[in-house]
């Protein structure tokens, strides 16, 4: 939301600039060109300074992620983050169901190969990230995922190097992840590398 | 010496599988935590559900989560059937002891398709309906041989009316941690002796216990500070009061008997500890 705003200040700012100028340079009646024309070249150069400020926001921040799963591919929760409180949802249950239907339409669409990447509803997106010992989910509902989905491939190989040979085969102790909770934060946060 | 109470939380995938109709879903039905409608089995061939248990050991405490996965019995969907079973390390197989074929079929087809799939993993053989069925009827006989011969445990239950259901699952469950049990140490782990060394192995405990390590020693470090315990010359009753705070955040993070327990244990390590 504070990003919105942000975003929104620079367009206003970027339009103001530019009608104040172009009233200036073309409404006032200047004596001689030099000057109308160092007012129209004085209104790029400001609206030009203001589009790239507004692209740097857009491109500095990140995508936010509304919850994250780090599950086994065989459905077993390893963990969760999110950002809001719903009483009313399983975690561990969400996490088998979401496996669930990932091998339903796998099976169902056998002869296309590969894996479901991405499941859109309403306003909302999920990625999923895959590697041999762990998929991550994550939900989000904004816009701007390839920076989200370079991060996640990123983590799913960080997480399946650190702590993949414990995963293979995983005995079910949850005791053997200490550690990943670092990690995953920082995908959270959208600061991952 | 003195023994110590750990803790372990394991998360165990379970599936329940038999022919259709056996009653797979009205087993789990009164016993386990359930989010999703039974239509979910018919339409993508799975539910998932979960069941909590609490299992005691000497020195050890259990924390169970148990992810049953409610699997379409009809045999024409095995490849539906072979994804979800990717993973299980228990499995409850269920026969209908009012229609003999659904018990046999259990050796002739459910028991080979599981060895296939995930080898073999610890299981446990249900005769549903037992309310309904002849002491001496057949689909019992041939459950109870199917049993001794695999030497799987067998249980005649009944969902209408709850018999050995609960038995099943806390039979399943024991099976499923005897591996965890099995490789602890057979003695008790020796504790430290110094107080310095007290104080080390409690914080490196209290953040194994935790999870998660980067809260868990934020909670150490405001703890130790709030009782001014000087961490290279600690005193006892600096580290006791320092031990009450840890034992509310575990109240929290873990349960009240567990936090109970670990306070318990730590005081007394502290209170025997040299300097």
């Amino acid at each position: 939301m504070q990003r919105d705003v942000k975003i929104e200040t620079l367009i206003v700012m970027s339009m103001c600039v530019f009608v104040a100028l172009a009233v200036t340079a073309f409404v006032v009646p200047f004596e001689d060109d030099n000057t109308r024309i160092f007012f129209v070249a004085l209104a790029a150069v400001l609206v030009s300074i203001n589009v790239a400020g507004f692209f740097m926001v857009w491109k500095a921040s990140p995508t936010i992620i509304d919850e994250i799963f780090l599950m086994t591919p065989d459905g077993r929760l390893l963990k969760h983050y999110t950002r809001r409180l719903k009483p009313d949802q399983d975690d561990d249950i969400l996490a088998g169901m979401l496996t669930a239907v990932q091998n339903f339409i796998k099976e169902s669409f056998e002869e296309a190969g590969g894996r479901l990447k991405e499941i859109r509803f309403e306003n909302y997106d999920i990625f999923i990230s895959h590697s041999k010992s762990i998929v991550i989910a994550a939900i989000i509902s904004t816009k701007k995922p390839e920076k989200l989905r370079i991060q996640m491939r990123l983590v799913t190989e960080d997480i399946e190097k650190h702590f993949g040979h414990k995963l293979t085969n995983w005995g079910g102790d949850k005791s053997d992840l200490v550690g990943v909770d670092i990690i995953m934060k920082k995908l959270l946060a959208g600061k991952y590398r | 010496m003195r023994s110590w109470m750990e803790l372990k939380e394991l998360l165990k995938k379970v599936v329940l599988l038999g022919d259709g109709a056996v009653g797979k879903t009205s087993l789990t039905a009164r016993y386990v935590v359930n989010k999703f409608d039974d239509k979910y089995i018919a339409t993508i061939g799975t539910k998932v559900s979960k069941k909590d248990m609490q299992l005691t050991k000497p020195n050890l405490i259990i924390n169970l989560r148990m992810m049953i996965w409610d699997i379409l019995g009809q045999k024409e969907y095995s490849k539906i059937r072979t994804a979800s079973l990717s993973g299980a390390q228990g499995v409850i197989l269920v026969g209908d002891l009012t229609r003999p074929e659904t018990v046999k079929s259990l050796e002739a087809f459910w028991i080979p398709e599981i060895e296939a799939a995930v080898g073999k993993v610890p299981t446990v053989l249900v005769g549903n309906k037992c309310d309904l069925a002849d002491k001496g009827s057949m689909a019992i006989t041939v459950l109870e041989s199917i049993g001794q011969n695999l030497e799987y445990p067998t249980f005649l239950a009944s969902a209408k009316t709850g018999e050995n259901v609960e038995n099943a699952f806390a039979t399943l469950g024991e099976m499923l941690v005897a591996e965890v049990v099995a490789s602890r140490p057979k003695g008790a782990e020796e504790l430290p002796q110094t107080l310095s060394e007290a104080v080390d192995f409690i914080i490196q405990d209290f953040c194994a216990q935790y999870g998660d390590l980067e809260k868990a020693m934020l909670i150490v470090q405001h703890q130790f500070e709030e009782a001014g315990v000087d961490i290279r010359k600690p005193s006892k009753d600096a580290v006791l009061q320092a031990l009450e705070g840890l034992a509310k955040a575990e109240e929290l993070s873990l349960t009240k008997t567990v936090a109970a327990v670990n306070l318990e244990e730590r005081q007394r390590m502290v209170i025997l500890a040299k300097g």
